[in-house]
């Protein structure tokens, strides 16, 4: 068991002036999941990477239990790694996949033979012992991945992008095989992916990741729903969070008012205090789940009333997705109704908005405007 | 209609086949036949086949024409410098592949140009550098050319192989706590093993049947290798076909089954990665 801390993690890649990542610093503890979230490219797998002594770390400190890891090499850091490409030795039955990192630790045979045995009762693996990788399909490959990093019993977990080769029925229960599995070892684990239904489901934190910098840190929840700048509120939620460019007002009660196209509504009174002295241009986020179509549960008290006319509608099954034109606003407003809702193209229709938990982000630096700790959960 | 013009395009097919079957196996099948009949017989009709098998011709040659000593230094010579050039050219390529290091292309692009020179550029001046170092007219020195000669593409083959295993193995291994050393022998080496079986059938055929370095390199009787051997039934006057035949024979039959037993191997690497 072991805590991670990362402080003002910084890579500098040969013949680059630019930074693949900047000063990145966050903490993950002991027995956390912690999930480094991010599109592809933004550094976050650069940052695991470092974490496993695979790549040098141009500047920052790492530690793992407070010990200065930085230039320990990474056979010496105790920490087990799943790859995305699974990395299985090809020439080796699944039993020398599983031995290949023991045997090098100086353990005693009759060790590693008891430890391979219940590694792979404990994933299903006792039948494929003895064949070699390419007898075995994608999923089994994944798990004596898995099996591989669990058997050496490591300090640390680190996961590439380890479902992105599955298929996606399987990518689902493997999740929740991974989540139960970390459950049982409660070992400390940092996973990376590009997935926000994975990293949702399975994070205890997830820590999102644009650009090479460090965007939000958080359980799932929080940052779903409080993002702190449009980036997160984009990326995260299917569809994503609908930012709407809006014309903050004050009025002369002190109270404020948001026109969104034509149409005016009113922002909570406790608003007020974050505010102050703002007006002009502001972007309007609110989730899709957040707008309500009449005669539609609403449980939240603000609400702001507005009228939008359809002109898409996605019946996905288990819910519906509508499309909205605003008058007077350029962007498409995502609405998600429930799988009854029947709406035509060309409807007009009024809805409630749920302004408990809607946000503000200033259009020039993106950031959220308040942190709306009371109103939003 | 259709089957009717199917059955044609096999007709033609296996027509086209035997022709060009019997020309490459054709000169094969006569040597073989020559190898089992006497040169009286064969100047009396080339074409013959055997009216008696002699058989003992073979003995003949291994034991009077000294083709046991040819055969042994053709052995000692190919066997050590096929193990040297797949050992440094694994390594060499796993260098290249894997590393990134100052002037790797320069390097990388001096070793593959030599491909491109016949080798009669280089034989004069070899031949004065062996001179030079007590190397000539030494199994050794013949040894070394080979490896020098066969070094180049031995690496070009098995670099574009080795940058072809995904660095993740590589990584996988580092974290599972071995050395580069040990992540060549475990890793690279096994992992490469249709691509080494490749370079080292190709290089053992070439080398076995090499003739310009030895005839230049190797003077003496006792140090002669199978080409050589073959070359003194070649006289200035009479040319001994049926012996040549026979010694032929003996040095191609090694080369037959190295061919039988690793051909699916030599096929395996040669497509390697063609299809997934």
């Amino acid at each position: 068991m072991a805590f991670v801390t990362l402080d003002g993690i910084t890579k500098v890649y040969e013949n680059s002036r630019e930074p693949a990542v900047k000063d990145i610093s966050f903490e993950v503890r002991d027995g956390e999941f912690m999930v480094l979230l991010g599109p592809s490219g933004c550094g976050k797998s650069t940052v695991l990477r470092m974490i496993a002594g695979l790549e040098t770390i141009s500047g920052g400190d790492l530690r793992i239990d407070g010990e200065r890891m930085n230039s320990v090499p990474a056979k010496d850091r105790d920490i087990a790694m799943v790859f995305q490409s699974y990395a299985l030795y090809p020439h080796m039955k699944v039993r020398d996949n599983l031995a290949f990192g023991l045997r090098r630790r100086g353990i005693s045979r009759s060790d590693i033979n008891r430890r391979i045995e219940q590694v792979a009762e404990s994933l299903g693996l006792t039948p494929y012992l003895d064949r070699k990788p390419h007898a075995l399909s994608g999923g089994q490959r994944q798990r004596v991945a898995v099996g591989r990093a669990i058997v050496r019993d490591p300090k640390v977990f680190l996961f590439d992008e380890p479902l992105s080769n599955l298929d996606a029925s399987l990518r689902v229960s493997t999740r929740n095989e991974l989540v139960n599995l970390h459950n049982r070892l409660g070992a400390t684990t940092i996973y990376v992916t590009h997935d926000q239904v994975e990293a949702m489901t399975m994070g205890t934190r997830i820590c999102i990741i644009n650009d090479g910098k460090l965007v939000q840190i958080g359980p799932p929840m929080e940052v779903y729903r409080k993002p702190v700048n449009t980036f997160v509120a984009g990326f995260l939620g299917s569809p994503p969070m609908n930012l709407i460019e809006a014309e903050l007002k004050s009025g002369a009660d002190g109270a404020f008012k948001l026109d969104i196209g034509t149409q005016c509504i009113e922002l909570p009174e406790a608003w007020i205090s974050y505010l102050q002295g703002k007006s002009g241009k502001i972007i309007f986020g609110i989730r899709p789940e957040d707008i309500f179509l009449s005669g539609q549960d609403m449980k939240r008290g603000a609400n702001a009333a507005v009228t939008m006319t359809v002109t898409a509608v996605e019946a996905l099954g288990a819910e519906t997705i509508i499309i909205f034109e605003l008058e007077g606003v350029d962007t498409k407003v995502f609405v998600k109704a429930d799988r009854y809702t029947r709406a035509n193209i060309g409807d007009t229709m009024p809805l409630s908005i749920d302004m408990g938990v809607a946000r503000l982000f200033d259009p020039v630096t993106t950031k959220v405007i308040s942190n709306n700790t009371q109103l939003s959960g | 209609m259709a089957s009717f013009s199917r059955s044609w395009k096999h007709v033609l097919l296996i027509f086209v086949l035997t022709i060009y079957t019997a020309y490459t196996a054709g000169p094969l099948f006569w040597v073989a036949l020559m190898s089992l009949r006497t040169t009286t017989e064969i100047a009396h009709n080339p074409y013959a086949l055997p009216e008696t098998l002699h058989l003992w011709k073979f003995s003949e040659a291994w034991v009077n024409s000294n083709y046991s000593v040819y055969f042994a230094n053709s052995v000692k010579v190919v066997l050590s410098a096929v193990a040297i050039i797949t050992l440094v050219g694994g390594m060499a390529a796993h260098c290249f592949a894997r590393y990134r290091f100052p002037l790797r292309k320069v390097l990388y692009f001096t070793i593959f140009s030599t491909i491109i020179f016949p080798p009669q550029i280089t034989i004069i001046a070899l031949f004065q550098i062996l001179v030079e170092y007590g190397l000539y007219n030494s199994l050794v020195g013949l040894m070394l050319s080979y490896v020098a000669f066969q070094l180049p593409i031995t690496v070009y083959i098995l670099e574009s192989f080795f940058a072809r295993i995904p660095a993740d193995l590589y990584d996988a291994a580092r974290m599972d706590g071995y050395s580069e050393w040990q992540i060549f022998w475990k890793v690279s080496m096994p992992v490469a093993l249709p691509a080494l079986s490749t370079t080292i059938i190709l290089n053992t055929i070439l080398l076995w049947n090499e003739f310009l370095y030895a005839v230049v390199l190797i003077t003496d009787e006792s140090k002669r290798t199978l080409p050589l051997g073959i070359q003194k039934f070649m006289g200035d006057q009479l040319e001994d076909i049926g012996m040549i035949s026979t010694g032929l024979m003996i040095a191609i039959i090694p080369v037959v089954i190295i061919y039988v037993f690793f051909s699916e191997r030599l096929i395996q690497g040669m497509t390697a990665g063609a299809i997934k």
